[in-house]
Parts: structure tokens; C-alpha cells; sequence
């Protein structure tokens, strides 16, 4: 395993907290613990700890407000952008706290990308939308490089047949399910090791939907993904291990067969069955 | 048993149509009166105004020697030199000297009339010699007078001689206050609003500030005239008159306009935008370089415009700052003595001879239409290039 240096300096070894795993067959990618959120005055996670394992798709699930997207956006530190947000806790990936002081957000969200609710592709070409982060990171230099990372992209993304030959068109020209593969093969593009994925198909068609679950799919090839659903099915289909967010806290985490075919703890149970939530 | 529904409309329905009714003409009388309001100056300007745009003109032969040189009015025959313009004997020198070969010729011109005749004959007024009526009279039955297009409103400066006042001189101190507008108030009105809008925290400091900004908006315009008048002429040492103190005289007012203008536009482009960019590893100021600013730029184009406009119909501050003054020559640079459109305007309106009140609208004509094509340059712009989410 590669190591990343997210300072700039030499790589600080940080103490990996103990504690309890699902399944100890896989090697943690990030390891949360402790995580607390307040929005000013309001506590939305209380103390949570969860691992994220490698080359698998975890899928957080739960009612509305119960903490599971402030949680998502916690791994990258889009938090940071929300006035008046506090967080506690550590979020340990490649041997770092990212919440350290010598960690540098944006360093870390090139190693850590995110694929939003709704797609927003820049205003720009459907080229540009892919060049746009390997340039200003410093990635690619060379005009012919890029256009074999923009089709790499595209490609992996499942976007490249549709696209190939109007690559100078706007982004926005797209279908709500091509912008969002879009926007999926532009957070792939800067080779990052962690994918995040905000409800990434609650935007889209059913058919498109199909579409995507099975791109997410073939990407936990390369990348770590954590997703967050409200879609239960979603979750079966595509993730390897399931957290189930309630009030702020996890209720339940573990595979996701015995999630979703033996759930330890009632509320679990109430929430998949669809007597709650 | 059925209920028996009535479909017609009830008395209390009906009273709430009539209340309705009286409402919607309420409205529409208002935008009528406003609309005829409009209209009726529209067509006043008009009408005292277009005949600037033409001038009488008196064809007649001009002999240049050395003896008219000197004693101009000699140039032209007798009984036709009270009736042309002294502007034109004034040229004469400076005609030969540019061309020596003129010298010892005679040539047919068409001059311009004095304002004394263009008036009379354009019926504004009686008042003309009974001698210059007659010698008019023969003219025309000749044919040897006319009307042309009075290029000098738009080539020569401000003058005495009405036949011979233009507005080429304010033209030009228009245009230096406005390159000063656009270099002061457009980088530093644009960053402010950058800042405000997406770098400040929100705390007290930052909501004063936007507070005072919104504020400074709606401050008397001559209160900024004041301002300019202490800080840069008096404090700073700018030349009075200048186009340069007009210039920054009036930036002071236009920044909160861009400002305001600009945080409108910045806060109207989507946060998913910003977000975005930097979840692929953008900078803040990345992001708002390559993706915000590009989306915001229409909007922000259409508020300095707007802006700008606003200042260059301005008065009330140059009166502080000399800039309302006699300026027969066009400035050469940004500390020379200027005035502009406007104070033009004022200039001649209170001017005793009848001529200049066709100047004066003449002038409002040309600077409303110089505004409207600003304004509907700010709305092409905004049409063309509005980006719907």
C-alpha cells in the first residue's frame, strides 16, 4: 500500500484507535472514531466510529436527519465549508488524523473525491469538466496525456461511447444520468483512493440509476467507495458493508447480507422492514 | 334531496370581482399616467430640441487678401456679413495660414448664420433688423439659403457664439471621468464584493460593513460631491476641475452600486458549483476564478454598466468640484480643466439667449440616447449570456 503524504512533509504516524469490526477480513482504508458534528448549537453525529475497508463499497443508510450524509462529508472536510460547524473525533486515513492542523483540506480532497446528490458538472465543456482538476493538481502537463486521461475517465466512468464524438459540448447538455457519470469520471480522473457518493442517484431514472450501481460496481475495483442511500435496495445491491444511522448515531454496521437478513438490534429490523422511517 | 348547489356566481362573489376590478384600473391608470408622463417629455425634448441638429446656412463669396485678413467681416459682402455667423470671420486667419494658396482667392461657401437668423427663421423669434429681414428675403428667393446638419454640436466645444457651441468638449471630459470610474470603482467595487460575498466570515464586523455598503447606496450624491471636494482636492491636491477628481468624485458613488451588483451575481451562481470544485482538489480561489467568476461575470458586466451610466448622468457632485464651468476646448489629459455631458446641459440652461434652449434639449437628447444605449447594452448582455439552472 502506497503511502500519502497529505502535509507535504515527512508522513506522521498517527495511533489507529482499537475497536470492535464486523468482519476482520479486510484492510481498513479509513478508520473513523469518536466523530462528533455540531451545527452551531444543534449535534448532528454524536461520537461515531466506523472503518472503512478497502476496494469496498460501504453504504450508509437511515432516515432522513439522522447524520449519515454530515457523516459522508466529514471523510473529505466539506464540512469545513459550513459556517458555524464544530467537529470532534478523528478520521484516520493513510496514517494521518485528516483533522490534524498539518493536514491541508485541499491535498486531501485530491486524494479523497465526492460525487454529489444533485450533478454539477462545471459550466464548461464535457472535456474541460474532466481536465479541469489533473491541470490545476499539476497531474498532467501534456495536451496528448490529458486526452488519453479524459477518455481513461471516460471510460471507466461508462460515459466514453456517448461522448466521444462531442467532447467540446457543454456538460449541462447532458441527461441527468450522463452528467452525473460525468461528474463521477471527473472525481476518478485525479486518481483518488476514496470515492464519496452523496446520494448519487436520487436525481436520476430508474434506468439510469441501474446504470450507475453498475459503474459503482466495477469501480470498488480500483477505488475504496462509501455511498450514502436512501435507497435499501441500492444498498443491497451495490455495498459490501451496510451502516445504519439513527439520531446521530450507528446503530448497527456490519456486512451487508447479515444487515439486511439478520439485524442485531430491533430498530435495525423496524427500519429495513419499513415500519419506521 | 339533493343540496342545491348554485353554480352563478353569489352577491358576495360578485362584490369581490367589482373590488378586483377597480384594483387592476387603479394599476393600469398608474401606468398610463406614468407612460403619458414620459411621452409628454419625450416629445417636449423633441420638439424644442431637433432643431439644434440643423442650422441655417447662407451661401456666399468668401475673399481672402490682406486686407480680410485682417478686418475679417470684409471677406464676405457687406450687405451678407451681419448675417453670418463671427465664428466664422474668427476662422479666417487660421484658414489662410493653413493654406497660404487661399491668399489672393475667392471662393462660394455655404457659412453658417448667425443665431439671430437661425432663430427667425426657424420662428423662434421676430427679433431681427428690418435691414438683415430684407437682405434675408433676397437670399432665399435666390436660393442661397438653407439648412444643414450642424455638425459643430458634435465637433466644437462650448462657446459663447451660440451658432458655434458643441459639445465636443464635454464629449471628452465624459469619456476621461468614466475611464477613471472603470479603473477605480470596477477592480476594487469587484474584489469587495468577492471578499464580502465569499471569503468574509459572517461575524459583526463583516454584517457592518455590507450594512454601511447598502447604505451608502442611498447618500445624497451632492454629499459625495462634498467628499471629493475635502479629501482629493483638498487633502490629495488634484487639480479642481479635474477629470480626474470628477472622476474619483464619482467612483465613490458608483462602488456601492457595483458592489451590491456583483454579491448579486455571485450569490446567484449555486453552491453545488463551488462545492464541486473543490471536492476535485480546487482551491477556494480556484474555484471561484475558473467557475464562479466566469458565471457571474454577465451579472457583474450589467451592474458596472448600470453603474457607470448612473455616474455619467450626475450632476450634483461636480458642482462641488468646479467641474460645472465654461470649457471651450476639449482636456487633453485626466488634470486639465473638464466638464461633462450633464454639467453641460446645466450650463447652457441658464444661458439668456433663446439659441441655447435648443442646445439644452439638444443636449439632453443626445445624452439620454448616449444612457439608453449603455443600459440596453446591460440588458443584451444579461439576455445573452444569463445561464438558467
Amino acid at each position: 500500500m502506497r503511502t500519502r503524504d497529505l502535509t507535504g512533509d515527512s508522513t506522521q504516524v498517527v495511533r489507529v484507535p482499537t475497536m470492535e469490526r464486523p468482519r476482520v477480513n479486510q484492510s481498513t482504508k479509513m478508520s473513523v472514531s469518536d466523530l462528533a458534528v455540531w451545527y452551531g448549537e444543534k449535534q448532528a453525529l454524536h461520537g461515531v466510529s466506523l472503518d472503512v475497508y478497502e476496494n469496498e463499497v460501504t453504504a450508509l443508510i437511515g432516515p432522513s436527519g439522522c447524520g449519515k450524509s454530515t457523516f459522508l462529508r466529514c471523510l473529505n472536510r466539506m464540512n469545513d465549508l459550513v459556517p458555524g460547524v464544530r467537529i470532534e473525533g478523528a478520521v484516520v486515513f493513510e496514517d494521518q488524523n485528516i483533522y490534524a492542523s498539518e493536514v491541508d483540506v485541499v491535498e486531501l480532497r485530491s486524494h479523497i473525491g465526492m460525487v454529489f446528490q444533485k450533478p454539477n458538472p462545471f459550466p464548461k465543456s464535457i472535456y474541460e469538466n474532466i481536465a479541469y482538476a489533473p491541470k490545476i493538481l499539476g497531474q498532467v502537463r501534456k495536451r496528448t496525456d490529458m486526452d488519453d486521461l479524459v477518455e481513461r475517465s471516460l471510460k471507466r466512468a461508462g460515459l466514453w461511447e456517448e461522448v466521444k464524438d462531442r467532447l467540446d459540448a457543454p456538460g449541462l447538455s447532458l441527461s441527468g444520468g450522463q452528467q452525473q457519470r460525468l461528474c463521477i469520471a471527473r472525481a476518478i480522473a485525479v486518481s483518488p483512493s476514496v470515492l464519496l457518493m452523496d446520494e448519487p442517484c436520487s436525481a436520476l431514472d430508474p434506468v439510469a440509476t441501474a446504470t450507475v450501481e453498475q459503474l459503482i460496481d466495477e469501480l470498488k475495483e480500483n477505488y475504496t467507495i462509501v455511498i450514502v442511500t436512501h435507497n435499501l435496495q441500492q444498498a443491497a445491491r451495490v455495498a459490501g458493508y451496510t451502516a445504519f444511522f439513527h439520531l446521530g448515531n450507528i446503530v448497527e454496521f456490519s456486512d451487508t447480507d447479515s444487515l439486511f437478513t439478520h439485524p442485531r438490534e430491533k430498530k435495525t429490523e423496524d427500519y429495513i422492514t419499513g415500519r419506521y422511517g | 334531496m339533493s343540496q342545491g348547489i348554485s353554480l352563478q356566481p353569489s352577491r358576495q362573489l360578485r362584490r369581490r370581482y367589482r373590488a378586483e376590478r377597480r384594483f387592476k384600473a387603479y394599476c393600469v391608470g398608474a401606468l398610463l399616467l406614468s407612460i403619458a408622463f414620459l411621452v409628454l417629455f419625450f416629445s417636449d425634448m423633441v420638439r424644442q430640441g431637433h432643431s439644434a441638429f440643423i442650422q441655417t446656412e447662407i451661401q456666399a463669396e468668401v475673399t481672402y487678401n490682406e486686407d480680410t485678413v485682417k478686418f475679417t467681416n470684409e471677406s464676405v459682402d457687406e450687405s451678407i456679413a451681419p448675417l453670418v455667423s463671427r465664428a466664422f470671420f474668427r476662422s479666417i486667419p487660421r484658414r489662410v495660414d493653413a493654406d497660404p494658396s487661399l491668399m489672393g482667392t475667392t471662393e462660394t461657401l455655404w457659412l453658417t448664420a448667425t443665431a439671430d437668423v437661425d432663430q427667425y427663421r426657424k420662428k423662434y423669434s421676430d427679433r431681427l433688423e428690418p435691414e438683415m429681414q430684407s437682405t434675408l428675403e433676397r437670399l432665399e428667393s435666390e436660393g442661397k439659403v438653407s439648412y444643414g446638419f450642424n455638425k459643430g454640436l458634435f465637433t466644437s466645444g462650448d462657446s459663447k457664439i451660440p451658432s458655434n457651441a458643441g459639445l465636443w468638449s464635454a464629449f471628452v471630459g465624459t469619456f476621461y471621468v468614466m475611464l477613471v470610474v472603470l479603473a477605480v470603482s470596477f477592480p476594487i467595487g469587484v474584489a469587495t464584493a468577492i471578499y464580502l460575498e465569499e471569503f468574509a466570515p459572517d461575524n459583526r464586523f463583516t454584517q457592518g460593513v455590507e450594512i454601511n455598503i447598502n447604505n451608502l447606496a442611498a447618500v445624497p450624491s451632492i454629499l459625495f460631491g462634498l467628499l471629493g471636494l475635502a479629501i482629493f482636492i483638498n487633502f490629495f491636491g488634484v487639480p479642481r476641475s479635474s477629470a480626474l477628481a470628477g472622476g474619483l468624485t464619482l467612483s465613490l458613488m458608483t462602488l456601492p452600486v457595483i458592489i451590491i451588483s456583483t454579491r448579486a451575481a455571485l450569490r446567484a451562481v449555486p453552491q453545488n458549483i463551488r462545492q464541486g470544485a473543490q471536492a476535485v482538489g480546487a482551491s477556494r480561489w480556484q474555484a471561484i476564478r475558473d467557475h464562479v467568476l466566469p458565471l457571474s461575470l454577465p451579472g457583474i458586466l450589467t451592474g458596472t454598466i448600470i453603474g457607470v451610466a448612473q455616474a455619467m448622468g450626475e450632476t450634483a457632485p461636480l458642482l462641488l468640484i468646479g467641474m460645472i464651468a465654461y470649457i471651450p476646448d476639449a482636456p487633453t489629459s485626466m488634470t486639465e480643466a473638464a466638464t461633462v455631458l450633464p454639467a453641460q446641459i446645466f450650463t447652457w440652461a441658464g444661458m439668456p439667449e433663446r439659441a441655447y434652449v435648443s442646445l439644452t434639449a439638444a443636449g439632453i437628447l443626445v445624452l439620454l440616447s448616449l444612457l439608453i444605449t449603455l443600459n440596453a447594452t446591460a440588458v443584451i448582455l444579461r439576455n445573452r449570456f444569463e445561464r438558467r439552472w
